[in-house]
């Protein structure tokens, strides 16, 4: 009878999912993919929301003490929060520890300054830390993710690389399939409002000509503004790209002057209505850069 | 050997490409030399990839020798692609430095600013005119090992004409890997004690020049003590938080501590969560309570008390930014209340009172809003009010008499941050403290700061 007790309860801990905390949806996203229903994933953000910006709530403290492993991008995206919610959170997602995978280590990293100062705006000084958007780059974090849930849930190692195996091959092809219907997009030229986007434009080769921040993180500038518009009088720009969460400012005025569209790129998992998991958000996002070609 | 390949191409791309110099366009050498950079970030970027699997290769050959049962990859260690990562994080420094620059200037109506009916240390004292570098504030802080984080804040301030250094906070953490359970953590030192809602916050987080007035009367400003302080936050779905102090109970409310024993305790609980995507909240209530044993003095040294003091506060906020995202838009509405319990002997130097026994509660509130309208712009408005306790016939004439006034302030505030390090805030004060007394103040006030930088608490 005891035994018996024993035996359901020991069973029923090891069926207890693992708790995954996402800095951001792309990362909840690809757990997921890999851990299917052993995992139960939670975003801290969403798609509308500034990953740099939002704020340490009560709430993402309860979820970030009761996760077993944390996913972010790192890179110090998530320093306004990220520190004080770990400062409440177990030993087992601390920095270095096998429950805290920060993505931006697992990937060759863009943008990474040389010169560091804090007149030169919102410089992050490992590098630009939106690297999902090279879907690439999900293969690289995603087997260190593999590594890591096999290390934490030994138990169900085959079910995680099985899944695994099945989401590289799967991403590999499209990859190759986001490469070839993508070709038309090469030399696209584009302006952004920040650089959220740098890896999507490096993956499908477009140049971005301008930036309507005149340093990165400090929003635009009438003068600064006047000068874009000045600069890309000869060139052929034909859009404005940003994420959802960034706002508009500057935008409008660009584009009453000139033929250039205002884009939306969904930018991370459910960014729009038609972005709901990460291959979905690569063709939504190639759609979308098409459309405005 | 693929660095020497690649080199071996390029020079050869290099003569193939100069050879028919003497015979192509300006045009043409052009095109030549964007088609070998273009070579060669290509190349380059391929070669970082392969590194990085060639990386990657060899720490599973390791792995898998040392593990014989198994031939998987099982890495802890990032495998670092090849990339040229400078190591530069503020927390390779030992330890980060952070300072915060703050000065103003104020300009008050009336000559007087006296509270009516309370009894008031240095800091809850009204500030001085003309341009003033407030607390400069200088932060040391570190990991000091895999168990313990060290921080130590240091105010620079100008006490009586003299430039002094106050200890603001020095204390030391326990960090998760002590393996205290999850959740838990133990202070110790000096520190901003865990009460009510701002008393934890450092000065300049505030968002408004002065602190409301049941800060300034009952806390001094602030609560911050030698002592040890043990939180906790509650495995469960929601958010909540417990924790308490001891404390040696020098700093005010009390004062005048022998050092023999402890003679202040602190109490708290805390919850709070989302609802919905736009809006957050957290509720908490705490208790300070402790003894003045040899007497704390406040209003110049004129007032001194001996006894027991219990504080009661409730604390409540509540933001509110459209889908959570508060980069551009933001509403916050936050509100504390105070009831404080003496039971002790005044003694007032003006008045002649000498030892007269008070057992009596006062009482204090503040509620303020802060709406951001754009990215670097907001506006604010506070409200705050005491009631003073009424006094026995002894004190009838003290500092502590209010004559049955309520003192109250009322704020508005307009501030522009231009980015995470630095703000420049106009404030507009209408202080009825006394009665008949009527205070215009304007403050023009800036925070700015340099170096490493601590997160923001909710």
């Amino acid at each position: 009878m005891m035994s018996a007790a024993f035996l359901c309860c020991a069973s029923s801990n090891a069926m207890a999912a693992l708790e995954v905390f996402a800095c951001e949806p792309e990362w909840a996203s690809l757990a997921s993919e890999i851990g299917g229903d052993k995992v139960k994933t939670f975003s801290a953000t969403h798609a509308r929301q500034d990953p740099h910006f939002i704020k340490a709530r009560p709430s993402l403290i309860s979820k970030v003490r009761r996760a077993d492993l944390i996913v972010c991008s790192g890179a110090d995206l998530e320093i306004g929060w990220l520190p004080l919610l770990l400062e409440r959170a177990g030993a087992d997602v601390q920095r270095g520890a096998v429950g805290n995978l920060m993505a931006y280590q697992y990937v060759p990293l863009l943008d990474i300054p040389t010169v560091i100062d804090r007149s030169l705006g919102d410089i992050h000084p490992d590098g630009n830390p939106h690297i999902h958007l090279d879907p690439r780059n999900l293969l690289l974090v995603g087997k260190e993710l593999l590594n890591r849930l096999v290390l934490i849930d030994e138990g169900n190692s085959d079910f995680y690389k099985l899944r695994f195996a099945q989401f590289e091959t799967k991403l590999n092809t499209a990859i190759a399939r986001w490469l070839e219907e993508g070709k038309q997009l090469e030399g696209m030229q584009v302006m952004t409002k920040h650089k959220s986007l740098s890896y999507l434009i490096k993956f499908f080769g477009l140049e971005e000509v301008a930036s309507l921040e005149p340093r990165p993180g400090l929003p635009p500038t009438s003068s600064h503004l006047a000068k874009v518009l000045e600069s890309v009088g000869s060139k052929n720009v034909r859009a404005i790209i940003r994420a959802p969460y960034e706002s508009d400012r500057g935008i409008d005025w660009i584009t009453s002057k000139t033929k250039i569209k205002n884009v939306i790129i969904p930018y991370t998992v459910d960014g729009d209505d038609n972005s709901g998991d990460l291959f979905a958000l690569f063709d939504r996002s190639l759609a979308i850069l098409k459309s405005a070609l | 050997m693929l660095r020497i390949k690649f080199a071996a191409l390029t020079c050869l791309l290099v003569i193939l490409g100069s050879s028919p110099l003497w015979a192509a366009s300006d045009q043409e050498v052009e095109l030549l030399r964007a088609e070998i950079a273009a070579m060669k970030a290509a190349h380059e970027e391929r070669i970082l990839l392969l590194e990085a699997k060639l990386e990657e290769v060899a720490v599973a050959k390791v792995a898998a020798k040392s593990e014989a049962s198994s031939d998987e990859i099982i890495a802890v260690a990032p495998i670092r692609p090849a990339t040229n990562r400078r190591q530069i994080k503020k927390n390779l420094f030992n330890p980060s430095i952070g300072l915060i620059f703050n000065g103003q200037y104020t300009q008050h109506e009336t000559a007087e600013g006296e509270i009516a009916g309370f009894a008031v240390g240095h800091e809850g004292e009204r500030g001085g005119e003309g341009f003033a570098i407030d607390h400069t504030e200088l932060t040391f802080s570190s990991s000091i090992d895999d168990k313990f984080f060290g921080s130590l804040t240091a105010a620079i301030v100008k006490h009586e004409g003299k430039t002094e250094i106050e200890l603001e906070e020095a204390f030391i953490q326990t960090m998760p890997g002590l393996g205290l359970p999850t959740g838990a953590s133990i202070k110790a030192g000096r520190f901003l004690a865990t009460i009510g809602y701002l008393n934890e916050h450092h000065t300049h987080t505030d968002d408004f020049t002065d602190r409301p007035l049941p800060y300034r009367v009952f806390l001094d400003g602030g609560y911050n003590d030698d002592g040890l302080q043990a939180t906790y936050v509650l495995p469960t779905d929601f958010y909540a938080e417990i924790g308490g102090g001891l404390f040696r109970g020098d700093d005010y409310p009390f004062g005048g501590s022998d050092g023999e024993g402890i003679d202040a305790w602190t109490a708290y609980a805390r919850t709070g969560g989302d609802i919905g995507e736009n809006q957050s909240w957290r509720l908490g209530g705490s208790v300070l309570s402790g003894k003045s044993t040899t007497g704390r003095e406040s209003n110049h040294e004129l007032v001194s008390y001996v006894g027991d003091t219990d504080l009661y506060i409730a604390d409540a906020r509540y933001t509110w930014a459209p889908t959570g995202n508060a980069t551009n838009q933001e509403f916050a509405l936050q509100g504390e209340f105070f009831w404080k319990e003496e039971d002790g002997f005044y003694s007032d130097a003006e008045s002649g009172a000498d030892s007269v026994l008070m057992d009596d509660s006062s009482e204090g509130w503040y509620t303020q809003a802060t709406y951001k309208f754009a990215r670097n712009w907001r506006f604010g408005a506070r409200y705050s009010q005491l009631n003073a306790a009424d006094v026995p016939t002894g004190l009838i004439g003290s500092h502590l008499d209010g004559e049955g006034y309520n003192p109250k302030a009322y704020t508005a505030m307009f501030d522009w941050t231009n980015s995470e390090f630095s703000r420049v805030r106009l404030q507009y004060n209408r202080e009825e403290l006394a009665s008949g007394q009527g205070d215009d103040q304007i403050m023009l006030q800036y925070i700015m700061s340099i170096g490493a930088h601590a997160a923001h608490k909710y």
